[in-house]
C-alpha cells in the first residue's frame, strides 16, 4: 500500500483503486461458501470480486463518477461557506472526516489483503481480516458499493481543496456496467427530465429531427443534426446547448426552459459518460424497450424490493447502552457521526409517553405514583404489558390503522341513495378486536382482502374484515373509480406501492405497467357485494331486534302493497284500453324512428312496452296456420289502405258467415263482423277491443259473486271459478289473462310502465327500507362482505384509462416487480385469495418493511422511510436501512406479532431517552433523524378527546357498536374512535384538528397549529361543561381547603401535584374572577310563534299565546298531528296552517330590536287547489292594522309601505281561515326592511336593515347555558395547556 | 428535478421543519455522509412561524399581480347567449333547427331560441351585455369576458368539480385551497378560505371547496349567508359562558402556565405556535365578528348594494378581501339555482335582479377603495346553455319548452381587477353560441391564468402525494397570455 502522504487524494483513491482491481483480477479460487449470516462479510467481498472480475472497467468508472461527485462536492462546499458565513466552521467536519479517513484506509487495507489471502487460497482467514465490526453497517449492503463508499470517503478528504484529477469517462462503454448509484441517479434525475420534457417529441411516437431520446444508444446515434450528445463533454453536447439555450436551437421547443437544476443534471450525466441502464434496442416504431428490463432492474437495485435479510447486529463502542438489538443499530449510526444519545427519561415522562402511545389516554397520577416508586429495576415492562393487554390498546391503534383503510361511515356524494354505511362499524370492530388479540399481521392482511375466500367454519367474525375493500367513497357508483379506490387502498395501504399512477399510463417513476394495474383491476372486478350482507351471527332475540323486525316488515309491506297495487292498475288499464293498444300496434308497425315511435305512445298515453308486446303477439298468431281469434285481423291487416273500403266488405261478409268448417272462426268474432263492414282498421280494433273487455268484465262480475257468496255466514265453500261459462269468450279472456298475454307484466319490467311520480314513490319507500335496515338500533350486525362475481372479470388494459379503449388483454396475477422468477397467473376464481397470499407472503419485500415503519413512524413521530406509503424508486431511502430489515426480519420471524414488535421497540433504550434538547448535538443532525433524543408529540384529535373526557370523569368505555354523532348535543362520551365519519361534508371539528382525511389512504397525519384549535378549546360547549364536571368531580370538591382542592384539580387534569408557584397563581385567579361580571345577555329572539284571536271587525287583536311545541321544522300544538286541542294549526318557515275558527288564527311575531321606518313585503298564496282560502291581517302594537288580504287557491302580494316602530314594538302577521280550515296551508314569509333610520342609529349602523322570516325562522333557542364558576374556568385553563396537549 | 422542491413551500415545512432540505436542493440526492457535513452548518429552524403555521403569508414565483380573489359563483350554469354572449343569428333561425346538428348535450334540444332579452354595447369598449345584467354592464371597461369557455361534459356534477378542483371526478384540492396552499393568508384572525352560499350547500356539497390530500386548514371555511348571527357564521366564535373580561383573565393565566412549562423546556417552535394560537383565537373572536357584520357599513355603502342575501353576501365579500382573506367564493345559492330547463326567461331575469346590483357595487367598491388592482373577480358558472330550446322528456323541464339545456361546448365568464384587461373581450362562439370557436379556453386553461395572476407558474405549484406530485391543472393548462393586462 503507498503512503498516505505520498499522493493527493484522488491519485491515491486510483492507486488503491488499481491494487484492488489488480488483485481481484488474478485468477483466484473462489471457495463456494457464504451464505450464512456470519460469513456475510466474506461472502459480500467474495460478489465485489466477482463483480470486478465480470467487469474490469466498473472500476475505472466509478473511479471517474467519483471524480465528478468530488467536483461537485468542493463547488457545495465552496457556496455553502460563501451563503451561510454563520455555519459553524468546517473544522469539527474536517476532525470527524478524518477519523471517518483512518477507519476506511483500515477497511480498504482488509479488502486488500482479503483479495490477496483468497488468492493464495487462505479464505478461511477472511472474516478476521474483516470482521462485522470493521466495516459500518453501510458496508454491508452492497457489495459493489461498499467498495464504492470506500473510495468515495477518501475521496472526500479532497474537499478541503486538494486539487483533482480529471479523469475522462469512457465513451461507448457498455451500458451495463455503470455503478448502481450512477444508474440511480440516471433514474431519479434524469429519467424524469426526460420522460417529461423530451420524449413527447424524441420518443418512440414522435421522432422530430429524427432524434429519439429514449435510449442510451439513440442519443448517441443522434438525429438529423448529428449525435445529441458527446459523452464527457457537456459544453460540446447539442442537448447541453439546446437546453442552456446557447444557439439556435432551444429546447424544448414551445416550452419554459428547464429549471436550472435539471441542466445541471443533465451536464453531470454528460460529464460522466451518460450512464444509462442495459435495455434492448427498440426496433424501430416498436414498443419502448421499458417494462421488463426496467422491472428487472428495479429489483436488483430498489432497496425496497430487495429481499428482505437479517442484517447483523453492529457493535457500537459504548455497549453498555443498548438494551436491545434496535439500539445498536441506532447507537452505531450516531457514533458514525460523532453524537450521543440522550440519557433516560425520567420515569413520569415514560409513562406517560407510553399511555399515550399504546391506549391514547393519560395515566392517573396514582399510576404515576405507583411506577415512579416501583423499586423493580423491570417496572416499565410491566408498564408496556399491561397496556397491550388493556382493550383501550385495541382502541387506540385500530384507529391508526382506520387511518391506512380510509375508513368513514358514508359513500360520500350521491344523489338520492341513503348514504350511510348501514355495517361500516362492524369493520372498525373487527380491526380493534384484530388488534387487541394480536392477530397475526399476515392473517390480519388475507382477511381484509379474502376473507370470504376462506374456509372460516363456525365463526364468520372475519368475514367483516372485507369492509377495507368496500367502505370507500362509492363517486356516484361509478365501477371504474370504486375499483380504483380498491386498488390503491390495497398497494398503498400494505406494500406502499402508488399501483394507481398507472391507471392511464405506465407509472412514470415505477416499474409498474399498466398492464400490471389492469391485472388487479381484473381481480377486484371480479368481486361482488351481495344484495343483502352476510350477518356476522345469527341475530339474537331482544326488544331492540324485534322492534327492527316489526319496522321492518311494515316499511316492506308498505313497499309490496303499493308496487302490487299499481301492477293491478297497469294490468286493468292495459284490458281496458286493449282496442287502442290493438290499433297502435298496428299503426306503429311502419315507424322506423324510435322517436316517432314513442312519440306515438306518449300523444295517445300508451305504454309502449306494450305496445310492442301485441305486435309481437300479433305476428305469432299471423304465423300460426289457422287462429280461430286472430286470423280475421290478419287477413283485414293485410289490406293495403286505399283499397280498405273496397276489399273490407266481402270479407267481413265471409267473416260473419263463419262458414269455413275445418278453419272455424271463434264464434262471438264472427258476430262482431256482422251489420256494416268495418271502414277502417280502426274500426276492426274497436271491435275487438268490446269483445275483450266484454269478457273481461262478465269475468269481474263472476269473480265479485263468488266473493259475495263466500262473504255470507255458512255459505257452502265454492272453488274459485277458472272460467267463463261460455268457451268462446272463455278463449276471448284467455287472450287477456293467458300466461303469454301482452297484458302480463313480468316482475321486473313493471318499472317501464309506471309514470315518475309513482317511480319516485317507489324509490322513497324502498328508501325508507333500507333507513331502517342501516340506521335502526336494532339492526343485526352484518359485514360489508364481498363474494366472488358468477365469472371473473377478464381484464385488458383501458387505454389512457378511458374504459372504451380497449388495449391488450392482461392475465390477473400479481406486480411483476414483486414476482421473481416466472409469474403465473392466479388460478383459483378471481385471484384475489392468490393475491392476498402473495402480499402477505414472507417472501414479499415490503409488506413487512411497510408495516413495521408504520408502526415506528406512531413511536417516534417519523418513519425509518420518510414516505410510508411509497416505498417507490423515488422515495428517500431509510435512514436506518439495515434497522429496519432487521425489524422487518424479527416481526416475520416473531409471527408477524404487533405486540411483539411495540414490546421491542418500547423497551429500547432509544425509546426510553429523554427528549430535553442539546445545542451540540442539534448542530449536527438539527432534525434528529438519528434519534439522538425523544421527540416531542401533540396529541392527535382522538387522544386529546379522549383525554379531556377522562379527565373530566365521564368517558365512556363502552366498546363497539354502530357510530355516534360526536358534533351534536347532546356530546356522547364514548371514545373518539367510535364517532360517526361523514365522509362528504366532514364536520369542521374533525378538519380542525388534522383527522385523517377519509377519502382516500391516509399515510401519516397532519400536525398543524391553528386558531380554531383555540377556539374550540377555549369556546366550544363540549369543552366548557367537561371544564365544569372535572371542576365539580367528588376527589375535588370533598377537599378540606381550598389549596387542597387546587391540588386535586391539578392532580386529575395533569396527573401531578402543582408547585407552590402555580398554587399562587390559580389562588390569586380564583379569588379575582369572583370580581368579574356574568357573561352579557343574550339579544332576545327577533320573531315569536303564537296563535290567538283576532277580532277583523274591531281591527284588534284580543289574545296571543305562544306555540308550545317545536318538531319537525314546526312550531305547533304538541308532538302528535293534529294536536288535540289546536289540531293542524302550525308555522313553519315559510308559512302555517291556521287553526278552525276565529279564536285559533296563526300568528308570526316580529319584535322590532330598535326605532325605525319599516316596510314589508311579501306575497301570501293559498297552493291547494281546493278549499275556501286564508284570511290574513299586518297588525302593529303601535298603529293597530296596517293590511288585510285574502288567498284562494292562488297568491296575492301582501305589502305594508310604511310603518313605525320603537324598540319592543310588535309586527303580527296573523293568519285565519276563511270559514273552514280545510285545504288551508299557506305560504307567507314576509320581509321587513328599514327604510328611514332614527336617531343615531342611521349614523353609526345599528344592526340588521332587513329581517325575513324564512331566513330568521327558528326552534326554540338552545338553552343558555349556565356561566362558568372560577373553578370550572381554573379547570378549562388546565385543559388548555400545553402541558396537557403535549408528550414529552 | 421535482421543481416543488425549489417553491418556498412543502408539507415539510409545515410538519416537520426542514426535512433534508439541503440533500434534496444540493445533490438531488444524498451522497452518503453529505447531507450530515452540510446539515450541521444550519440552525434548527430558520423560521419557526413557517414551521407550524400553514396559514403564514408567503411569496408566490413571481411577482403577483392579483393578491386576492373572489369568486362569484353562478351555480346551475347560467346562458350565455342571454348574458355576456349575444347571438343575433339565433333570430333569424327563431322556431327552426339550426344548420347543423345540435351538438349531444344532457337532454335533446330542438329549434333555435333566441334570447328574450336585449343586448347593447356598454362603455367606451362597447361591450355588448344582456340587459338583465344592466347594472353589472355599466362596469363593462373593466371586465374581461372570456367568450370562449369550454369544459368537459353538460353534468353539473363533474363540471362543478373541474371548475372548482380541476378534475370532475377524483379527489383533487380546490382552487381557493390550493391558492392558500401557496400564498397562505394575510390576515390571521379568520380563515383563509372562506365559501358563502345561502340556504344550503350547492350540489356536490362541501366537495367544491375541498382540501383532498392537502392539510385541512386549506379547506374552504363554509357559510350558510341564509344565517346573520354571528355565532351560526363561524364555529365556536362566540363564548356563551364567561364575560369577555373574564376570558382575558382566563387567557392571561394559562399563558403564564405555559410559559412556566416552557420554562422547563427548550425553544420549540410547536409549543411557541401554540401559545400565539390562543391569542389568534381571542382576537378572531372581536375580527370575525366584525368582518360578517354589514350593518357598520355606512347606509350609503348598503344602499349600493341593495336588498337581500346576495347584496349581504357580496357585501361581507368585500369585507373579507379587505381584511385580507385570500379567496371568497360566494355562490348564488343552495342546489342550482341558474339551471333553467323551464320558464328560462323569467328566471334568468330573476336570478340576475337578485345579484346584478350587488356585482355591479362591488366592483365599484372595489375599485374606490383601491382593492380592485389586486383583487381577482371572477364571474361564472360551471357551464353554459344551449342556443336551443330544450325539448320535453319524462324528468325534465316539467313538459315546459321554454328553457335551455347544459352547454359544455361553450360559455361565457368573465374576470375583473387584479391584472386582467379590462373592456376586453376574448375568444368567440360559433355563430349561434353553441361551442367554442375563436380562443378557445378550457377551465384549465382559466385555472392556469388565475395562478399566474396570482404568481405562481401552474406547472411548479405542486404538491407531492401518493407518489407523484400533484398541481391543479393535473397535466394540462396553458396561460391565456392575451387576458393579462
Amino acid at each position: 500500500m503507498p503512503k498516505r502522504s505520498a499522493l493527493k487524494p484522488l491519485r491515491r483513491v486510483e492507486a488503491i483503486g488499481r491494487v484492488v482491481a489488480a488483485l481481484a483480477l488474478a485468477p483466484v479460487a473462489l471457495p463456494a461458501r457464504g451464505q450464512a449470516a456470519a460469513d456475510e462479510p466474506a461472502r459480500q467481498i467474495l460478489e465485489s470480486i466477482r463483480t470486478l472480475q465480470a467487469d474490469p472497467e466498473a472500476l475505472e468508472r466509478a473511479i471517474a463518477t467519483l471524480a465528478w461527485r468530488l467536483e461537485r462536492l468542493q463547488a457545495e462546499a465552496a457556496a455553502s461557506r460563501t451563503e451561510e458565513p454563520s455555519a459553524p466552521t468546517p473544522a469539527s467536519a474536517v476532525a470527524r472526516l478524518r477519523l471517518e479517513l483512518e477507519g476506511i484506509e483500515r477497511r480498504l487495507e482488509a479488502l486488500a489483503q482479503a483479495i490477496e489471502a483468497l488468492g493464495q487460497g487462505r479464505a478461511a482467514e477472511i472474516p478476521s481480516v474483516a470482521p462485522p465490526t470493521t466495516l459500518s453497517p453501510a458496508d454491508q449492503r452492497r457489495p459493489l458499493e461498499a467498495l464504492m463508499d470506500v473510495l468515495r470517503a477518501l475521496a472526500r478528504e479532497a474537499g478541503a481543496g486538494v486539487e483533482t484529477l480529471k479523469v475522462g469517462p469512457t465513451p461507448g462503454v457498455a451500458a451495463a456496467a455503470f455503478p448502481p448509484e450512477a444508474l440511480e441517479f440516471f433514474e431519479r434525475r434524469i429519467r424524469p427530465i426526460l420522460v417529461e420534457h423530451c420524449q413527447s417529441c424524441h420518443g418512440p411516437e414522435k421522432q422530430k429531427s429524427g432524434l429519439r431520446l429514449d435510449t442510451r444508444e439513440a442519443v448517441l446515434r443522434g438525429g438529423s443534426m448529428g449525435p445529441a450528445v458527446i459523452p464527457g463533454d457537456p459544453p460540446g453536447s447539442r442537448l447541453i446547448q439546446a437546453v442552456r439555450h446557447q444557439g439556435e436551437l432551444k429546447m424544448p421547443a414551445e416550452a419554459d426552459p428547464l429549471p436550472q437544476e435539471a441542466i445541471r443534471a443533465l451536464e453531470d450525466w454528460v460529464r460522466i459518460g451518460l450512464p444509462w441502464p442495459a435495455e434492448g434496442e427498440p426496433s424501430v416504431a416498436s414498443e419502448p424497450p421499458t417494462a421488463e428490463a426496467a422491472i428487472a432492474r428495479a429489483r436488483q437495485t430498489h432497496w425496497a424490493f430487495r429481499p428482505v435479510r437479517r442484517p447483523p447486529v453492529p457493535a457500537a463502542r459504548d455497549e453498555t447502552w443498548a438494551r436491545t438489538p434496535i439500539d445498536s443499530f441506532i447507537r452505531a449510526r450516531l457514533e458514525e457521526r460523532g453524537l450521543e444519545p440522550s440519557p433516560p427519561a425520567d420515569r413520569r415522562t415514560l409513562i406517560r409517553r407510553a399511555y399515550f402511545d399504546l391506549i391514547g389516554l393519560p395515566p392517573t397520577a396514582e399510576e404515576i405514583r405507583a411506577f415512579v416508586e416501583d423499586p423493580d429495576p423491570r417496572a416499565f415492562e410491566g408498564v408496556v404489558d399491561r397496556l397491550l393487554a388493556s382493550p383501550r390498546y385495541g382502541e387506540r391503534w385500530g384507529r391508526h390503522w382506520l387511518d391506512v383503510a380510509r375508513y368513514a361511515d358514508t359513500k360520500g356524494y350521491l344523489f338520492e341513495e341513503e348514504r350511510a354505511f348501514a355495517f361500516s362499524y362492524t369493520y372498525r370492530d373487527y380491526v380493534i378486536a384484530a388488534f387487541n388479540e394480536d392477530k397475526p399481521f399476515d392473517r390480519f392482511v388475507i382477511e381484509q382482502i379474502a376473507a370470504d375466500l376462506l374456509p372460516l367454519g363456525e365463526d364468520k367474525t372475519p368475514l367483516a374484515a372485507l369492509g377495507f375493500l368496500t367502505l370507500g367513497r362509492r363517486f356516484l357508483n361509478n365501477v371504474h373509480d370504486i375499483t380504483d379506490d380498491r386498488i390503491d387502498v390495497v398497494t398503498r395501504g400494505f406494500l406502499g406501492l402508488t399501483v394507481s399512477c398507472a391507471r392511464c399510463h405506465d407509472h412514470k417513476y415505477d416499474p409498474i405497467p399498466s398492464e400490471d394495474y389492469y391485472s388487479l383491476y381484473g381481480v377486484f372486478r371480479g368481486a361482488v357485494e351481495p344484495p343483502e350482507p352476510p350477518f356476522l351471527r345469527e341475530p339474537e332475540p331482544s326488544p331492540e331486534y324485534e322492534a327492527y323486525q316489526r319496522e321492518l316488515e311494515e316499511r316492506e309491506a308498505a313497499y309490496r302493497t303499493y308496487r302490487a297495487d299499481r301492477w293491478v292498475g297497469v294490468l286493468a288499464e292495459l284490458r281496458a284500453r286493449v282496442g287502442d293498444y290493438l290499433l297502435a300496434a298496428h299503426e306503429t308497425l311502419g315507424l322506423a324512428e324510435e322517436d316517432a315511435f314513442q312519440a306515438y305512445a306518449r300523444d295517445r298515453k300508451l305504454h309502449p312496452p306494450a305496445i310492442r308486446a301485441w305486435q309481437k303477439r300479433l305476428e305469432a298468431a299471423s304465423e300460426t296456420p289457422h287462429d280461430p281469434i286472430w286470423a280475421p285481423w290478419r287477413a283485414l291487416a293485410a289490406l293495403p289502405d286505399d283499397e280498405f273500403t273496397t276489399r273490407a266488405a266481402p270479407l267481413a261478409a265471409a267473416l260473419a258467415r263463419n262458414a269455413e268448417g275445418d278453419r272455424p272462426l271463434n264464434p262471438l268474432l264472427a258476430r262482431a263482423f256482422e251489420g256494416p263492414p268495418p271502414a277502417s282498421m280502426k274500426e276492426v280494433a274497436e271491435r275487438y277491443g268490446r269483445l275483450l273487455t266484454e269478457a273481461d268484465r262478465h269475468w269481474a262480475v263472476m269473480l265479485q259473486g263468488q266473493a259475495q257468496i263466500a262473504a255470507q255466514e255458512n255459505a257452502p265453500t265454492a272453488e274459485p271459478p277458472t272460467a267463463l261459462p261460455d268457451p268462446a269468450e272463455e278463449a276471448l279472456r284467455q287472450v287477456l289473462y293467458a300466461a303469454d298475454s301482452p297484458v302480463n307484466i313480468r316482475d321486473g319490467q313493471l318499472e317501464t310502465y309506471l309514470d315518475l311520480e309513482t317511480l319516485a314513490e317507489l324509490r322513497r319507500r324502498r328508501t325508507a327500507i333500507d333507513r331502517v335496515k342501516s340506521t335502526h338500533p336494532g339492526r343485526p350486525p352484518r359485514a360489508m362482505a364481498l363474494v366472488e362475481a358468477d365469472k371473473p372479470f377478464d381484464p385488458y388494459v383501458f387505454v389512457r384509462g378511458s374504459p372504451g379503449n380497449k388495449g391488450p388483454e392482461v392475465p390477473r396475477r400479481f406486480l411483476a416487480v414483486l414476482s421473481p422468477g416466472q409469474r403465473r397467473p392466479f388460478e383459483r376464481g378471481s385471484g384475489r385469495l392468490e393475491l392476498a397470499e402473495a402480499i402477505a407472503s414472507q417472501e414479499n419485500p415490503l409488506t413487512a418493511r411497510v408495516l413495521v415503519n408504520r408502526v415506528w413512524l406512531l413511536h417516534f413521530g417519523r418513519g425509518l422511510v420518510d414516505t410510508p406509503s411509497d416505498f417507490g424508486l423515488r422515495s428517500e431511502p431509510p435512514t436506518h436501512p439495515e434497522l429496519l430489515d432487521w425489524l422487518a426480519d424479527a416481526f416475520v420471524a416473531g409471527g408477524w406479532s404487533l405486540k411483539r414488535l411495540h414490546r421491542l421497540i418500547l423497551l429500547s433504550a432509544v425509546y426510553q431517552q429523554a427528549g430535553a434538547d442539546r445545542a451540540a448535538a442539534r448542530a449536527v443532525d438539527p432534525e434528529n433523524r438519528l434519534l439522538w433524543r425523544f421527540p416531542r408529540g401533540r396529541l392527535d384529535f382522538e387522544a386529546m378527546r379522549d383525554s379531556l373526557l377522562q379527565v373530566a370523569g365521564v368517558l365512556d368505555l363502552k366498546m363497539g357498536g354502530p357510530p355516534v354523532e360526536l358534533t351534536e348535543p347532546p356530546f356522547p362520551t364514548r371514545r373518539t374512535v367510535y364517532g360517526f365519519v361523514e365522509r362528504q361534508n366532514l364536520p369542521a371539528l374533525f378538519r380542525t384538528f388534522d383527522f385523517a382525511n377519509p377519502d382516500a389512504h391516509s399515510p401519516q397525519r397532519f400536525t398543524t397549529t391553528v386558531p380554531q384549535q383555540a377556539l374550540f378549546l377555549m369556546n366550544s360547549s363540549f369543552v366548557a361543561e367537561l371544564a365544569r364536571k372535572l371542576a365539580g368531580r367528588e376527589e375535588a370538591r370533598a377537599s378540606a381547603t381550598a389549596g387542597d382542592r387546587l391540588r386535586a384539580l391539578y392532580r386529575l387534569a395533569l396527573s401531578r401535584e402543582p408547585s407552590e408557584e402555580e398554587l399562587t397563581s390559580a389562588a390569586r385567579f380564583i379569588l379575582a374572577q369572583g370580581w368579574l361580571g356574568p357573561p352579557p345577555p343574550e339579544p332576545p329572539p327577533v320573531w315569536r310563534y303564537g296563535y290567538g284571536e283576532y277580532d277583523a271587525e274591531a281591527k284588534s287583536l284580543i289574545s296571543f299565546a305562544p306555540l308550545p311545541h317545536f318538531a319537525d321544522g314546526q312550531w305547533r300544538g304538541g308532538p302528535q298531528m293534529p294536536d288535540p286541542t289546536l289540531g293542524w294549526l302550525m308555522l313553519n318557515r315559510g308559512g302555517g296552517h291556521p287553526g278552525g275558527d276565529a279564536a285559533h288564527a296563526v300568528i308570526r311575531r316580529w319584535v322590532a330590536p330598535r326605532e325605525a321606518v319599516v316596510a314589508v313585503e311579501g306575497t301570501l298564496r293559498h297552493p291547494s287547489e281546493q278549499g275556501d282560502g286564508v284570511l290574513a291581517y299586518v297588525f302593529s302594537s303601535r298603529e293597530g292594522e296596517l293590511g288585510r288580504w285574502a288567498a284562494r287557491n292562488g297568491e296575492t302580494a301582501a305589502e305594508v309601505t310604511r310603518a313605525e316602530v320603537r324598540r319592543g314594538d310588535t309586527l303580527d302577521f296573523i293568519v285565519g281561515c276563511g270559514g273552514d280550515e280545510s285545504f288551508d296551508n299557506f305560504q307567507w314569509a314576509p320581509t321587513i326592511r328599514v327604510i328611514e333610520e332614527r336617531a343615531a342609529a342611521a349614523v353609526i349602523g345599528a344592526g340588521e336593515i332587513e329581517w325575513n322570516a324564512r331566513a330568521g325562522f327558528q326552534g326554540p333557542p338552545p338553552p343558555r347555558p349556565t356561566p362558568l364558576d372560577p373553578w370550572a374556568e381554573l379547570a378549562q385553563a388546565l385543559l388548555m395547556t400545553n402541558e396537557f396537549m403535549f408528550v414529552d | 428535478m421535482n421543481p416543488s422542491r425549489r417553491h418556498p413551500l412543502s408539507l415539510d415545512d409545515f410538519i416537520l421543519s426542514r426535512r433534508d432540505f439541503l440533500t434534496r436542493t444540493g445533490m438531488g440526492f444524498g451522497w452518503i455522509g453529505l447531507a450530515g457535513l452540510f446539515g450541521a452548518g444550519t440552525p434548527a429552524s430558520a423560521a419557526p412561524d413557517r414551521y407550524v403555521n400553514p396559514l403564514a403569508p408567503r411569496e408566490p414565483h413571481f411577482a403577483p399581480k392579483a393578491r386576492r380573489v373572489i369568486h362569484l359563483f353562478m351555480n346551475g350554469g347560467p346562458s350565455h347567449v342571454d348574458t355576456f354572449d349575444p347571438k343575433p343569428a339565433l333570430g333569424r333561425y327563431a322556431g327552426k333547427l339550426l344548420p347543423m346538428e345540435n351538438p349531444k348535450t344532457e337532454r335533446r334540444t330542438g329549434a333555435a331560441m333566441p334570447s328574450p332579452y336585449k343586448f347593447q354595447p356598454y362603455g367606451e369598449s362597447g361591450i355588448e351585455i344582456s340587459e338583465i345584467f344592466a347594472r353589472t354592464a355599466e362596469r363593462a371597461d373593466d371586465l374581461c369576458v372570456i367568450r370562449s369557455m369550454h369544459a368537459d361534459v353538460p353534468n353539473h356534477e363533474p363540471s362543478l368539480l373541474l371548475m372548482n378542483c380541476g378534475e370532475a371526478r377524483l379527489i383533487r384540492p380546490a382552487v381557493g385551497s390550493w391558492v392558500t396552499y401557496g400564498l397562505g393568508t394575510e390576515n390571521q384572525n379568520l380563515p383563509g378560505f372562506i365559501v358563502m352560499c345561502p340556504g344550503g350547500y350547492p350540489i356536490q356539497e362541501s366537495q367544491n371547496w375541498q382540501s383532498a390530500f392537502l392539510p385541512g386548514v386549506f379547506q374552504g371555511t363554509y357559510i350558510n349567508t341564509a344565517n346573520v348571527e354571528i355565532e351560526k357564521l363561524i364555529e365556536n366564535v362566540r363564548n356563551r359562558y364567561v364575560s369577555p373580561g373574564r376570558q382575558r383573565r382566563q387567557l392571561d393565566l394559562l399563558m403564564e402556565l405555559n410559559r412556566q412549562h416552557q420554562a422547563a423546556r427548550e425553544e420549540d417552535p410547536q409549543l411557541e405556535a401554540r401559545i400565539q394560537s390562543f391569542e389568534l383565537a381571542y382576537r378572531m373572536q372581536l375580527e370575525a365578528t366584525d368582518a360578517f357584520d354589514v350593518s357598520r357599513e355606512p347606509a350609503a355603502i348598503r344602499e349600493m348594494y341593495g336588498r337581500g342575501v346576495q347584496a349581504r353576501q357580496l357585501l361581507i365579500a368585500r369585507r373579507l378581501i379587505e381584511r385580507g382573506v385570500r379567496f371568497v367564493q360566494v355562490w348564488h345559492g343552495a342546489g342550482q339555482p341558474w339551471d333553467n330547463h323551464d320558464d328560462l326567461e323569467v328566471n334568468h331575469r330573476r336570478l340576475a335582479g337578485e345579484c346584478d346590483q350587488a356585482i355591479a357595487a362591488l366592483l365599484t367598491d372595489l375599485k374606490q377603495r383601491g382593492l380592485l388592482e389586486e383583487t381577482l373577480v371572477i364571474w361564472g358558472g360551471e357551464f353554459g346553455r344551449t342556443p336551443t330550446v330544450e325539448l320535453p322528456q319524462p324528468g325534465s323541464n316539467a313538459g315546459k319548452i321554454n328553457g335551455r339545456d347544459h352547454n359544455h361546448y361553450g360559455f361565457s365568464m368573465w374576470l375583473a381587477g387584479g391584472g386582467v384587461k379590462g373592456g376586453y373581450v376574448h375568444g368567440a362562439t360559433d355563430e349561434f353560441g353553441f361551442a367554442a370557436a375563436e380562443n378557445k379556453v378550457h377551465v384549465h386553461d382559466l385555472h392556469a391564468t388565475m395562478l399566474r395572476l396570482l404568481g405562481f407558474d401552474h406547472e411548479r405549484l405542486t404538491y407531492r402525494y401518493a407518489g407523484r406530485d400533484f398541481r391543479l391543472t393535473d397535466v394540462h393548462g396553458r396561460v391565456v397570455d392575451d387576458l393579462l393586462a
